[in-house]
């Protein structure tokens, strides 16, 4: 495997010198510099360490890589525990079980002693529970290790969920949604996330009256449910051994034996002939995102799909929703789009911040441009362009050890083999025109698409209703 | 207070890659002592009087590219503020020999476009006396040479040649001090980097300027107007500094940024992005040597340009509380500041041990007394040297009250934990916590190619020696309790301070 993967990425760094000569050069300016497409590139060999993997007896699975240039250890861990798994009518809970566990004691000591006694080593812990999983982290030194690793397994295993603390994380999170309303970005991709979603659990949010809603017991029996070792998985690298890994892994977590609820959560599907959603609030600028649901992590449309992103609107300014929207018309400071393959689903969205004059505009030049790749092959160049940037970066996904590790611990947990590392330059290397198409004909069509514009209408160069049926919310 | 250019990136590898490596950041290793470090940094300087540190770290075949320039907005003439920043996204739109299909073309366009958008400008700038009909047509004169100007153009060529050559972290920022561009490759790339770079330092071409201009005034609205604790902040600076330049917002105020001209930017590049004014990194998988060399070949040949003076005005002494009120449609933010010294007086120091007694993790005083104690808070942070650190700046404060407390109780109950530090020494327990956290943070700061050449170039240019990083932690070891009450004594004033505060308002 190691050597596979040494291979492909050696293959990649090489091949990267010789791609076609861009015809768009020369004129009078004849440069004392050499054609920067025509420079020539040494080869780069590298095999990343791989981690080892143990699983204990009670299940819970350990990755370790051992890395001696420093006297620290780093450790992180992921949790089958998100919000898709919250009861109805409690939206935030798994926010607030993390940030509870975090600060409400562990073990024997309160929770200003666990603060005390991490801030005195410089230990930081966080615990963060997301929409599918959690992840949750120590960084410490090496002498410190032992005392440290203690409390941070007690925090997994034994949190005290001391009620003031629990009042205290439900308080600042209420605050934090009174102020979401001040922030127009994050409100609305907080509204956009809603009807994305509408009808799946991930469309449900936190709003005051769910966190005011959730107690002690809720958070008590949310930890109880997910955290348990068959669902944890750890990490741990730097300056410790494998064995001395999993010994300490083994004393504070190998007597657990509890068992809980993997949970399940239906993955979201794409809308319907969906209405376009309108959110209105005054300001000096608009918000329009254009978004659906896209293939998985484990699908084949992975590949393709993702090449197919870059050229959109994430590969840098040269792809087209920057280019267009804010290069050649100045529409826009932030354009351009996203895609995140999960597991059994994917995201994307097209987005767009622009004046409130000109909101009609950027969404017909949104609509245009993801209309036009599911009409038309992509340019053979623009796939090359993406392809090659995609696999040259490659190698920025190994420049730590405890990022190696992690790697492949999440990996597992999405349920992908680690040859998935290994086999990811050569599939997005073979990706053509066609399977980049195709995946637009399938994942981006215009009856499936959520379309979601925050501003002032009134102030709008053209009204939303020339684009749709308008839904208005709040 | 640092502009950065929003640039849409692909997540890697889906969710993890980003969580990676934003968990590398957080953690991370060093058996690294301050002389060890300084014994693996290698520092030259260039006839031209360009500087350059080197530091081989092979831990990943990657390497970070750090290049500063000692220019910001500080340094903008009244009425060209935002020059600073508009130029750093200027110079991402190419060269004489990237992005053009045909220079000499493209540049007999470009001067009519200049005179056409000066003259648009003056017009423009005749406000309300502009003649509606004259406006329209120098409008669409320059519309139409600039349709004839994009045939000559390929559009974000330095973009697309980093991007494909598996850039990461490309990007730039502008600050009042310093403004820099950076980016990570692999690391038998170095040469594309040296190639664009020398040649963005020497032969940049400012085209594209009107439309990007007008992103700049997007990027004003999204990430000033559009959020009200921003707006607060340029009032609270505007408000606290009087003369200094440090009393105006980097991105610049929307009149100025709106007649800005090719020739404004062009003044300040030749000035300030010279060779003698730049501080370079490059840390990761290299052979210093070579690499050096190779930095000499494109970079040694810029020629020098003779040390600009720099007249700044000095903020003279504040007499008397300021205060400003901020009436918006949001909920309630509070911002307090005193005036100090900057580094590398002593007093920084201090200043730099009250911020983290202050507001540095759960244990600190404004968290354990304000936000858990008294939960008057969702937040309240200390940050020493704002918004800048070449001149005099401030040691700053803010927070935002929770509902239903209100900005004036946070504010009373901000000013208790400043007394405290007049009248109370500091238990040696809590001072031995902040250098044990700042060791540790040091440490890990370390072990990444972009933090390490981030911090080396930035020290290096801004306190004129990298090595204001190496003894940091000598030096704060030397803050002695006496120190704290004296400084916060002398300082931390009624007289010295500015308060501004955002209160709710809705408008009818």
């Amino acid at each position: 495997m190691k050597k596979a993967l040494a291979l492909s990425l050696a293959l990649v760094l090489l091949s990267a010198g010789l791609c076609p000569a861009d015809d768009a050069k020369g004129g009078p300016a004849a440069p004392p510099w050499p054609d920067p497409d025509r420079l020539t590139y040494g080869e780069i060999r590298f095999s990343p360490p791989k981690p080892e993997r143990v699983v204990l007896e009670n299940g819970l699975t350990l990755y370790t890589l051992e890395d001696r240039e420093l006297p620290l250890v780093q450790v992180s861990f992921i949790v089958g525990a998100g919000s898709v798994f919250e009861p109805e009518g409690k939206a935030g809970l798994a926010e607030l079980t993390g940030d509870a566990m975090r600060t409400g004691g562990a073990g024997k000591l309160g929770g200003d002693q666990v603060d005390e006694q991490l801030e005195y080593l410089a230990a930081p812990v966080s615990v963060n529970l997301g929409m599918e999983y959690g992840t949750g982290s120590l960084s410490v030194l090496k002498k410190d290790l032992e005392k440290a690793f203690g409390i941070f397994a007690d925090i997994l295993r034994r949190p005290a969920f001391e009620e003031a603390k629990v009042e205290q994380a439900r308080n600042l999170k209420i605050e934090e949604l009174r102020r979401v309303f001040d922030q127009p970005q994050r409100l609305a991709f907080r509204e956009y996330r809603r009807v994305l979603y509408a009808g799946n659990p991930r469309g449900r949010l936190p709003e005051i009256a769910t966190i005011a809603s959730i107690g002690r017991e809720d958070v008590a029996a949310f930890h109880r449910a997910h955290f348990f070792p068959r669902n944890l998985r750890i990490a741990i690298t730097g300056d410790l051994s494998k064995e001395e890994a999993l010994a300490l892994v083994e004393r504070h977590f190998g007597d657990w034996d509890d068992e809980g609820d993997f949970g399940t959560a239906p993955h979201p599907k794409p809308r319907e002939q969906a209405p376009l959603y309108y959110y209105p609030r005054k300001g000096p600028q608009s918000t329009v995102i254009i978004g659906t649901i896209g293939p998985g992590k484990e699908s084949p449309d992975f590949y393709p799909f993702t090449v197919l992103d870059h050229i959109l609107g994430s590969g840098g300014f040269r792809s087209r929703i920057f280019q267009e929207v804010r290069s050649s018309r100045g529409l826009a400071y932030s354009a351009g789009s996203f895609y995140e393959g999960r597991q059994g689903y994917g995201t994307f969205g097209a987005y767009a911040m622009t004046k409130t004059e000109s909101t009609g505009q950027v969404l017909s030049v949104l609509q245009a441009i993801l209309k036009d790749a599911r009409e038309s092959r992509m340019p053979a160049q623009d796939i090359h362009l993406a392809k090659r940037a995609i696999v040259n970066s490659y190698i920025f996904s190994f420049t730590s050890s405890h990022m190696i590790a992690f790697q492949h611990m999440a990996l597992e947990f999405q349920g992908l083999p680690v040859k998935f590392l290994t086999e990811y330059p050569a599939k997005i290397d073979a990706v053509n025109r066609e399977d980049v198409l195709k995946v637009a004909e399938k994942y981006l069509d215009p009856d499936r698409w959520t379309v979601f514009v925050l501003g002032d209408e009134g102030r709008f160069d053209e009204p939303l209703k020339s684009f749709g049926t308008v839904k208005r919310i709040p | 207070m640092i502009r950065s250019r929003k640039r849409p990136t692909r997540a890697a590898l889906g969710p993890f890659a980003a969580l990676a490596a934003a968990a590398l950041i957080a953690l991370s290793p060093a058996r690294l002592g301050a002389y060890s470090l300084e014994d693996r940094v290698q520092r030259v300087t260039l006839e031209n009087g360009l500087k350059v540190l080197l530091v081989e770290r092979h831990t990943s075949p990657t390497v970070a590219l750090y290049i500063r320039h000692l220019v910001g907005a500080a340094d903008e003439a009244e009425g060209r503020s935002g020059a600073a920043h508009l130029l750093e996204h200027m110079l991402f739109k190419g060269t004489t020999t990237i992005g053009t299909k045909n220079f000499g073309e493209e540049q007999r366009v470009l001067k009519r476009i200049r005179e056409a958008g000066a003259a648009l400008d003056r017009e423009r700038m005749k406000g309300a006396g502009a003649d509606e009909s004259e406006l329209k047509r120098l409008a669409q004169a320059l519309k139409e040479l600039q349709s004839e100007a994009r045939e000559w153009v390929v559009e974000n060529e330095i973009d697309r040649l980093y991007t494909e050559n598996g850039a990461v972290g490309l990007n730039a920022s502008t600050g009042q001090d310093v403004t820099t561009y950076k980016v990570s490759l692999p690391s038998n790339r170095i040469e594309l980097w040296a190639r664009i770079e020398a040649d963005r330092m020497t032969n940049p071409v400012l085209r594209e300027f009107y439309t990007e201009r007008d992103v700049v005034m997007e990027e004003r609205r999204q990430t000033y107007e559009s959020v009200p604790a921003r707006k607060l902040m340029e009032l609270f600076l505007a408000t606290a500094f009087t003369a200094s330049p440090y009393r105006r917002p980097v991105i610049g105020w929307p009149s100025d940024i709106a007649f800005l001209s090719p020739d404004d930017l062009e003044t300040f590049f030749r000035q300030y992005h010279a060779p003698g004014n730049t501080v370079i990194a490059v840390v990761g998988d290299i052979d210093a040597a070579g690499t050096l060399e190779l930095v000499k070949r494109y970079f040694g040949p810029i020629p020098a340009h003779p040390p600009v003076p720099r007249r700044v005005t000095e903020e003279p002494p504040q007499n008397g509380q300021k205060r400003v009120t901020l009436a918006a449609d949001a909920n309630p933010h509070l911002i307090i500041g005193w005036h100090k010294p900057t580094l590398p007086s002593f007093e920084d120091y201090v200043f730099d041990v009250i911020e983290a007694l202050l507001s540095k993790g759960r244990t600190s005083r404004f968290h354990r007394a304000i936000v858990q104690g008294k939960q008057l808070a969702e937040e309240v942070s200390a940050v020493n040297g704002m918004p800048g650190a070449r001149y005099a700046n401030l040691f700053m404060v803010s927070g935002t009250p929770r509902h239903p407390h209100g900005p004036d109780e946070l504010e009373e109950a901000v000013y208790e934990e400043i007394e405290r530090l007049k009248t109370e020494p500091v238990q040696k327990r809590e001072l031995e916590k902040i250098i044990n956290q700042l060791r540790a943070e040091f440490i890990r700061e370390l072990n990444s190619n972009a933090g390490l050449a981030s911090r080396l170039s930035y020290y290096e240019i801004i306190a004129g020696d990298y090595r204001y990083m190496t003894r940091y932690i000598e030096m704060i070891e030397k803050v002695t309790p006496k120190d704290i009450l004296e400084t916060a004594k002398k300082y931390l004033t009624e007289e010295n301070r500015t308060v501004a505060v955002l209160r709710k308002q809705v408008k009818p």
